[in-house]
């Protein structure tokens, strides 16, 4: 069914949620925060392009947006962990300039992050008032008033929790309740929540929005950052897209659908060209058969053959690099089986992996492709040290030979063989770690976010490497965050959600918009 | 434009030579006993044993690891070499079972480490203990002594009238040198001390090349018992006491950051010779041996701090390898 | 770099210029005194009786000790860069009775003469080796030992439990003691000795091993410990098990600590061994030996039981 003239909200499409049931403040109309033409500029990235964010007092806005389109770096700003490169923010009118959490906190701003800041030995009346326990005068720590003091935050939430037990043996629904309290136990007028539901249960979930509604009764205002559609319609009142680091629009819930929200989140013209030279489709030549892992992604199949792009997609959390590892033998499977070439194959370690020619090109290569201190030489020829020694001893003269064809192939620049890795640019340390695949014979890969952090001439440089690796007989299985360039290289598509594949389209039909949806499961 | 990088990777062992240099050249203006002959090759001989156990560590930490127990798996290697020796089974025999003692230790010390995922500083402390135990259980804290000439020409003997324990040490460094840095082994080592988890995916099987590793270290202390039981013609359950710290000084001082991945073996020997000089000088000069504890306290304290100013990437010195 | 090794230089420089002096001495004699340790009164004390005779004779002493009394090795390097110093003679007290003769072995080759101070040397290992020292100058730890155990036997009545607090095992001195003390104990019939460990002449060994001997004998009524430090150790376990019986405690080396605790009540007695005297003798002799003079092979030093009428009688600590 196609969205793309879809109706606004009033039509009752079942892809749509019920109304947002926000009731009260949602009509108040001061606007009790202002972030007005932000711009934040890291060195050789621009994250953040003159966005301007308002928040009405006892509304919930939601922040929404793709993978790196800056969220969290506006939340940083607003949270003082960051400074802005330019722009205002006004705090209920009055121009602030917030520089430190500390200072944000004292501003009455608070922020519960998706990794929660609790002690776990400590009970929930201390977490809460840790740092300004009461102390009798004597120095003790009036433990019996922090706890009247937080039962009584709580039930303000209509949330009752034991204020003494460690916070380690309460679930995590509760740990965020305590990290609520805190909050509002320092005042927060406004309440930043990061992705609060993905840990919960849908019973967990109600909870939550019924604390949720019940400070916005209070007064309190709440930007909240999720993916998830349906909750997104059910608790919020507003939502401000970010696209690329720069707002697409701020809209009310009730005025907008679904697919619109997933327009305005991808749409982005497609200037860059992707150079992909499809050759023609080889045998099969790795096969994953119902592969399971617990908690971690379940019933996974898919084929792959030679001189084919396979491109993984999916959120952040939906299983992707989780699944590589699986199949490069680092981490373990529960079930399921992966056969290479045709026969089945056990990959209980990479060593196997390799042996079976699979490579894996890793998210972070400086923490996982590389090791930075050995040279450009030693990096390359790390996986296929064998082929170039003989009795323990390795052949120089060997190595060198092999590493300087690499070097020679990908073009990667670097002053001499023995440069130290770490002294490379991004682009070339991919690539040292391309030849490493390459020297050890691989012809199955798996790229994970292979352009991450690249400047946009080695971009293409990698996009052509990989056309001519498919056209030698390569398969690469290709997991990426940019959408652009899972339509422009790949083949066919495989989306993630939620630890499952959901579909499978092929690169013809596919549009930012549709893969996105199927990512949202929207 | 090549060689002026190459001169900056080596440039920190260049640097402890010139030290050492100058610490040599101040002794031998104080005293006229220093630069003689008879007492430089008395400085290699006594630096020997150090020097020997400290192969063994610079292949840990360069795995970013470290090993506490070496001064107690020299005393159990001795009293286990000295035991056989005296109920009469030859030398050779003996010397094997007292390095294979050695190695055994190591070898579980680096099980616990890479299979029992044991931090390096818990585990070799644990052995620290355990094999010191070992050695006064089975000799109910009586030394052993006593042996024939042959046994005890490893020490008292020379070769072209140079000490055994020196060319020992000498032969074990050229060794040394080709393994780190021409096998397989020396490479992977550097590998895992640099990034552990890039080397695991890299196919290398990181868990065996640690326990080989610790197992080398093991041996070595061995054979550094062996040497010192010729030396002392006895060995004493409480013997090696502290020599863990002097390995570890002579590594550091060396240029081998604690953090691994990096180091050269060359560095490691002009640490020990540091350590050696300074003590012999100290003597010489008849300097309490409390100012001597100072100063060389404080040479160990200055040579990290300029370890530490020196590094590229100014990370802390503790880093991983020991408490991970 | 070579900025970075000026400041450690600089140290060693600034510290070792007082010790310049002395080396511009080379044509005066020089004796060398290399002791255990240089961590206990009794060493301390022999010393200054080393210090006050070289300074009487005109003659000039380097004392040195390895850090620690159980470092053989260390002491026997000490040795070694001693020989290469060309002192004139060397008096020693070993670490380790076997194992310090390969030292001596290097010093009779080097022409430098050796005496003995305090503890043996093995007379085996040094005869095997080929060695031959000038002189033994301490006591007779055997004696020490027996007169010792001939206290606690007659303050017991000739019946009752002790317990032995050893030094570090293998060394001649300790080994001694103990046997002198088995030999008067022997004499009585009635007298167990319950429990007998090393506290490797430590004092804070001698409270921890005393102090588990306690429990698992807490009846048991007296202690010889084999030097003072471990016996002051275990007074201070005694104090805090607080026992309701006393306990005898003899003690060995008569330094000013236990000297203090006698007169206190706290220690019964100890065995003195007048280690200044041993120190200055050894000088004396050292000094003769130098210039070619024969000195006797055994220079014995007097040992008696320091109690608490002693004490009182001489008025005050020695």
């Amino acid at each position: 069914m196609s969205l793309d003239n879809s109706a606004p909200m009033n039509a009752n499409t079942q892809n749509d949620a019920t109304p947002s049931s926000s009731g009260v403040a949602a009509n108040s109309s001061e606007i009790i925060l202002e972030m007005q033409k932000i711009r934040k500029e890291f060195p050789g990235v621009l994250a953040l392009d003159d966005v301007n964010f308002e928040l009405k007092k006892g509304e919930v806005h939601v922040l929404l947006g793709e993978n790196g389109a800056g969220k969290s770096t506006l939340i940083k700003i607003l949270s003082g962990a960051h400074q802005a490169t330019s722009g205002n923010i006004l705090l209920g009118g009055h121009p602030v300039h917030i520089e430190s959490p500390r200072h944000a906190q004292d501003l009455g701003i608070g922020v519960i992050y998706q990794e929660l800041h609790l002690v776990p030995s400590l009970s929930a009346a201390e977490n809460v008032f840790l740092g300004r326990e009461k102390t009798s005068p004597f120095g003790f720590i009036d433990t019996n008033s922090l706890r009247i003091a937080t039962a009584q935050i709580l039930s303000g939430l209509d949330i009752t929790i034991d204020c003494a037990t460690p916070v380690k043996h309460l679930g995590i629904a509760q740990q965020q309740m305590i990290e609520v309290a805190k909050a509002l136990s320092l005042d927060a007028r406004i309440l930043v929540m990061d992705e609060p539901t993905s840990a919960l249960s849908e019973s967990e979930i109600k909870q939550l929005f019924s604390a949720i509604r019940r400070l916005k009764a209070k007064g309190v205002s709440i930007i909240y950052i999720s993916h998830r559609l349906e909750e997104i319609f059910e608790i919020g009142d507003r939502v401000t897209v970010l696209r690329d680091g720069k707002v697409v629009g701020t809209k009310a819930i009730i005025e907008i659908s679904r697919a619109e929200l997933v327009k305005m989140m991808v749409n982005r013209e497609l200037k860059e060209q992707y150079p992909r030279e499809r050759p023609p489709r080889g045998e099969e030549v790795l096969r994953v058969d119902r592969l399971c892992r617990k908690g971690v992604f379940k019933d996974v199949s898919f084929a792959l053959h030679s001189g084919e792009i396979l491109g993984i997609a999916g959120l952040l959390g939906s299983g992707r690099t989780e699944l590589a590892r699986a199949i490069f033998g680092v981490d373990p499977i529960d079930s399921g089986t992966i056969s290479v070439k045709g026969k089945p194959q056990k990959i209980s370690s990479p060593r196997a992996a390799i042996n079976v020619r699979l490579g894996f090109l890793t998210e972070d290569r400086k923490s996982q492709g590389l090791v930075l201190r050995l040279s450009v030489k030693e990096n390359i020829t790390l996986s296929s040290l064998d082929s170039w020694s003989r009795a323990g001893f390795i052949d120089f003269r060997k190595e060198e030979q092999e590493a300087g064809a690499y070097v020679r192939e990908l073009r990667i620049k670097t002053p001499h063989l023995r440069q130290q890795a770490m002294r490379l640019s991004g682009g070339n340390q991919q690539k040292v770690v391309l030849a490493k695949w390459l020297s050890s014979k691989a012809d199955i890969f798996i790229f994970d976010e292979p352009t991450r952090g690249i400047d946009v001439g080695s971009k293409v440089e990698i996009y052509q490497l990989m056309n001519q690796l498919t056209a030698r007989g390569a398969a690469i299985i290709m997991i990426s965050s940019e959408l652009p360039e899972i339509l422009g290289m790949s083949d066919r598509i495989l989306v993630l959600r939620h630890r499952e594949i959901v579909t499978e389209l092929a690169a013809g039909e596919a549009t930012q918009e549709s893969v996105m949806r199927y990512a949202l499961g929207a | 434009m090549i060689s002026k990088e190459l001169f900056w990777q080596n440039s920190r062992q260049l640097g402890t030579l010139i030290g050492l240099l100058l610490v040599m050249i101040i002794f031998w203006i104080l005293s006229p006993y220093f630069m003689t002959v008879s007492n430089l090759l008395n400085i290699a001989e006594q630096t020997s044993i150090n020097a020997i156990i400290a192969v063994g560590m610079t292949f840990v930490i360069i795995t970013a690891g470290i090993d506490l127990s070496v001064g107690s798996i020299v005393a159990l290697s001795g009293v286990a070499l000295a035991d056989m020796l005296q109920a009469g089974h030859a030398g050779p025999l003996a010397i094997a079972v007292g390095l294979m003692v050695g190695a055994l230790c190591g070898l579980v010390n680096g099980s616990l480490i890479s299979y029992g995922k044991l931090p390096p500083f818990i585990a070799t402390l644990g052995m620290m203990s355990v094999a010191r135990g070992a050695a006064l259980f089975y000799t109910d804290g009586r030394p052993i002594s006593g042996f024939n000439a042959d046994f005890r020409f490893l020490a008292t003997g020379e070769v072209l009238s140079i000490p055994v324990p020196v060319v020992l040490m000498l032969f074990l460094y050229g060794i040394a040198y080709l393994v780190l840095n021409r096998t397989k082994l020396g490479r992977y080592a550097y590998a895992i001390g640099g990034n552990e988890e890039a080397a695991n995916l890299s196919g290398i099987n990181t868990k065996l090349v640690k326990t080989i590793v610790y197992g080398l270290c093991g041996l070595l202390s061995g054979l550094a018992a062996v040497v010192l039981t010729a030396r002392l013609n006895s060995a004493q359950p409480i013997a090696g006491m502290m020599y863990e710290l002097d390995a570890i000084a002579a590594v550091v001082i060396g240029g081998t950051s604690l953090m691994g991945g990096e180091g050269k073996i060359s560095g490691t020997l002009i640490g020990a010779f540091i350590m050696g000089v300074l003590r012999n000088g100290l003597n010489l000069l008849g300097i309490s041996s409390f100012t001597q504890q100072i100063i060389i306290g404080s040479v160990i304290i200055l040579a990290v701090l300029v370890d530490m100013t020196l590094r590229n990437d100014r990370k802390p010195l503790f880093g991983k390898g020991l408490f991970k | 770099m070579i900025r970075a090794w000026t400041f450690p230089t600089l140290l060693s420089v600034l510290v070792v210029l007082p010790g310049c002096r002395k080396s511009e001495q080379i044509d005066k004699p020089t004796i060398a005194f290399v002791m255990k340790t240089l961590n206990n009164p009794f060493f301390i004390d022999m010393r200054k009786g080393a210090e006050a005779e070289a300074q009487r004779l005109g003659v000039s002493l380097i004392v040195q000790a390895a850090e620690r009394e159980v470092d053989v090795e260390k002491q026997m390097q000490i040795v070694e860069n001693l020989i290469q110093r060309k002192v004139s003679a060397l008096c020693i007290t070993p670490s380790g009775s076997r194992e310090i003769v390969p030292a001596i072995r290097k010093a009779n080759e080097a022409n430098i003469p050796v005496l003995i101070v305090d503890t043996r040397v093995d007379q085996k290992a040094l005869a095997e080796a080929g060695a031959t020292t000038l002189s033994f100058i301490g006591s007779d730890n055997k004696d020490g030992g027996r007169i010792a155990g001939e206290f606690i036997v007659a303050q017991l009545n000739g019946k009752g439990s002790i317990a032995v607090l050893e030094g570090i095992p293998g060394h001649e001195t300790g080994d001694d003691r103990l046997h002198g003390l088995r030999l008067a104990l022997d004499q009585a019939k009635g007298i167990k000795i319950v429990a007998s460990q090393t506290a490797n002449w430590e004092r804070d060994q001698g409270f921890n091993v005393f102090q588990n001997i306690l429990q698992a004998h807490p009846d048991v009524q007296a202690l010889f410990a084999c030097n003072d430090m471990m016996a002051l150790g275990a007074i201070e376990a005694i104090s805090a098990a607080q026992s309701k019986h006393k306990i005898i405690v003899v003690g060995f080396d008569a330094i000013d600590d236990s000297r203090r605790a006698i007169l206190k009540g706290e220690m019964s007695a100890s065995v003195a061994q007048h280690p200044e005297e041993m120190g200055s003798l050894a000088v004396e002799h050292a000094y003769k030996a130098m210039k070619g003079e024969r000195i006797p092979l055994e220079i014995p030093i007097r040992i008696e039981l320091v109690k608490k009428e002693d004490l009182l009688g001489q008025g005050s600590n020695k």
